[in-house]
């Protein structure tokens, strides 16, 4: 019929690709000096994570900037390359192929969803390339990045504190603190990020005695999410939480807001940036998550990021800025112990995959180390909302 | 359930405006605009950059948005239809230069960032952004049970309102009976003394206008005005309304924008809310199946 005709060619007209190339290479010295190290990273500049890759992107340029004017690593410069994904799972992967098989870069850096990090960390994997990841907190990200196959991933590694951990810490914290009866959780089903935030909430809630009423599945692009909210209001939970991204958790409150609910919302990692908390304004006052980083944390290197950061960009980083920053300068302290060639592509990204592994040095995230699984192991700060674009502190976990 | 069916309402009222628009261009050119959703985003673009941006008052920044989202319909008249009209290209051809025009449309307003070209436009990129609260009166009031909030409330009465305009004019006035000559035979209308080209611009205005108004609805009430509303949540539903009204029908779109509502959100209510999507387009397809004319068939139907 023609008028399905017509639908059909609307759906399939309304698709975007992007691809670019660059050239480049080393050279057959074995020293640094003058030498060129180039990183690429996949970010989400735009789409649903584009309120989260600017800050990685920002944090992670301040980073090299550093670097070079304090003379590069041993003499060589850090050349990085930003992408946008535009938080579409298919274009990170094209992306991040460009930069490993087109521009030959050292190592990556990103991508800035869970969503897309499960088609890009495997391609990484497979061509023996360095990944660093510097915002995605899903599940099996690191060491099973081929999930279900669970051979640990020998090339993907992760600053960014997973769900698993903050999503639990938030959840015993305000269990403690005010012994909630029942949830209620909302949760987009068609994103990685988000259901898997939301197992890791059915799965905690029990530990804790709260009782989960409903959980309620809505798709991400939805803009209309009032029949959830109502649905989730009048079965009048002492929580409801949420573990969708961008402009969905301050949508979410909003709304609930006005219909009257007066309860706790708990989140993840979703709710970390200003922007969010910024949208959601006075409906999200209180709203707690567990955050990587702090701004007002008390780790030697973060006050002199923040007062860099303040300098460069005029307004204050949040955790995806300090994670960005901080990679970065785990990745030149590897390059730096990697004794680099600069000639053998490949082995080079092997002696710093190694190096990695033994990174210690001193970021914004505190002191920086990885674990076996090339996991983050790091404090945990309970954070809220202030109602105006802001978080206040309402408690620090340490590391176990 | 009484919050439920005022949440139907709602996104109905939202439905039927954006689809009378995309089926008076319909009834008229026998084209479907596909830049009738980037045109409802414009609508709520302008209006919010006017009143966070550029400090007007919301509602000269509702009139604002809702000229430019008219001029928008000559736009698309003049640079997607009318040269394509000239050389009687086939409708695919206008269909996919909409569709451009579109694509072009949400990427201008995606360049929006502080320091670029689009700035004075929209200055926050990618991102969804809400009405500053205070920036438009907006009280709320609990009444048994059921929270009514005044920037949903107001869409129901302004989108009958308007619809019934738009019936009275297509009906009744010399306009209108010039636009449903063009729509019913052109050359004819032509040889009447129509001047069709000018009717064809009026049609693209005024369907634009109604576009640009509901965008302008919808991001206010539901908080949520990003260059991707358009594409995410009127576009495909737009048609789904159209389909199920009666392809061309003003009446047929009206219902149809509440039915989808209805249908919609019952099946968040009844079925659970993974289905949404599934069942508005499941009752879709039935409609195409049992009554591909629409519920406005042909039997019914007048042309626009």
């Amino acid at each position: 019929m023609r008028r399905v005709g017509l639908v059909s060619v609307l759906v399939a007209a309304v698709i975007a690709g992007a691809c670019g190339s660059a050239g480049g290479g080393g050279t057959t010295t074995n020293t640094y000096n003058g030498k060129t190290i180039k990183l690429g990273a996949v970010l989400s500049i735009t789409g649903a994570g584009g309120v989260y890759g600017p800050q990685s992107r920002d944090g992670m340029n301040l980073a090299v900037d550093q670097i070079n004017k304090a003379g590069g690593v041993n003499g060589a410069t850090i050349a990085l390359t930003v992408k946008d994904d535009a938080s579409d799972k298919a274009q990170s992967a094209t992306v991040a192929q460009t930069m490993i098989q087109s521009d030959q870069d050292l190592a990556l850096l990103g991508p800035t969803l869970s969503n897309s990090a499960v088609a890009v960390h495997p391609l990484a994997e497979s061509l023996k390339t360095p990944i660093l990841a510097v915002s995605t907190t899903g599940i099996n990200i690191v060491p099973n990045c081929n999930f279900p196959n669970t051979t640990p991933c020998k090339y993907v590694f992760r600053d960014s504190l997973g769900e698993e951990t903050a999503i639990p810490d938030n959840i015993k914290s305000y269990a403690a603190d005010a012994h909630p009866a029942t949830g209620v959780l909302l949760v987009a089903q068609d994103d990685k990020f988000s259901s898997d935030g939301g197992k890791i909430v059915q799965d905690t809630v029990g530990t804790y005695n709260i009782n989960l009423l409903k959980t309620i599945k809505f798709n991400k692009a939805e803009a209309d999410l009032s029949p959830y909210v109502t649905q989730a209001v009048q079965l009048h939970p002492d929580v409801i939480f949420i573990t969708s991204l961008g402009g969905i958790p301050a949508k979410i409150m909003t709304e609930a807001r006005k219909q009257g609910w007066q309860g706790q919302f708990l989140g993840g990692n979703g709710f970390n940036t200003a922007t969010v908390s910024k949208n959601a304004g006075a409906a999200g006052l209180g709203a707690r998550s567990a955050s990587a980083w702090y701004l007002g944390n008390s780790f030697p290197s973060n006050a002199e990021f923040v007062t860099a950061f303040k300098t460069a960009y005029g307004h204050d980083p949040d955790q995806f800025a300090a994670q960005g920053f901080a990679a970065i300068k785990i990745i030149a302290d590897a390059a730096k112990r990697a004794n680099l060639t600069f000639s053998d592509l490949p082995g080079d990204r092997d002696k710093l995959r190694s190096a990695m592994e033994t990174v210690n040095i001193q970021t914004p995230l505190g002191p920086f180390q990885f674990t076996s699984n090339h996991d983050v192991k790091q404090t945990v700060w309970i954070i809220k909302m202030d109602g105006s674009g802001g978080f206040t502190l309402v408690h620090e976990i340490k590391a176990s | 359930m009484g919050q439920q069916i005022l949440n139907a309402i709602f996104i109905g009222s939202i439905y039927a405006l954006f689809a009378v628009g995309y089926t008076l261009v319909f009834g008229v050119l026998d084209i479907l605009n596909l830049a009738h959703s980037a045109v409802f985003m414009l609508g709520a673009a302008v209006t919010y950059t006017l009143v966070v941006n550029h400090g007007q008052s919301f509602w000269v920044a509702c009139a604002v948005g809702i000229v430019v989202a008219a001029l928008m319909g000559l736009v698309i008249e003049y640079v997607c239809l009318r040269p394509l009209r000239r050389r009687q290209a086939p409708p695919i051809a206008a269909l996919i230069s909409t569709i451009g025009l579109a694509l072009i449309i949400v990427a201008a307003i995606e360049q929006g960032r502080p320091g670029t070209l689009f700035a004075w436009l929209w200055l926050d990129g990618a991102n969804p952004v809400t009405m500053p609260p205070g920036s438009f009166p907006n009280p709320t009031w609990h009444v048994a049970g059921l929270t009514l909030e005044a920037s949903k409330l107001a869409i129901i009465p302004i989108s009958i309102a308007l619809m019934l305009l738009l019936g009275y004019v297509m009906r009744f006035t010399q306009v209108g009976r010039g636009l449903r000559a063009v729509a019913e035979n052109p050359r004819a209308a032509r040889l009447m003394g129509i001047d069709v080209d000018r009717m064809i611009s009026l049609t693209l205005i005024i369907s634009s206008a109604l576009g640009g108004l509901a965008g302008i609805l919808f991001g206010v009430a539901l908080g949520d005005i990003s260059p991707y509303i358009g594409r995410d949540s009127v576009e495909v539903r737009g048609l789904a309304v159209i389909v199920l009204g009666g392809m061309g029908s003003i009446p047929g779109a009206v219902l149809g924008g509440y039915l989808l509502g209805f249908i919609e959100v019952l099946a968040v209510v009844l079925l659970g809310s993974n289905v949404r999507a599934g069942v508005a387009f499941a009752a879709l397809f039935l409609m195409l199946v049992l009554r591909p004319q629409g519920l406005f068939g042909a039997q019914l139907r007048e042309k626009i």
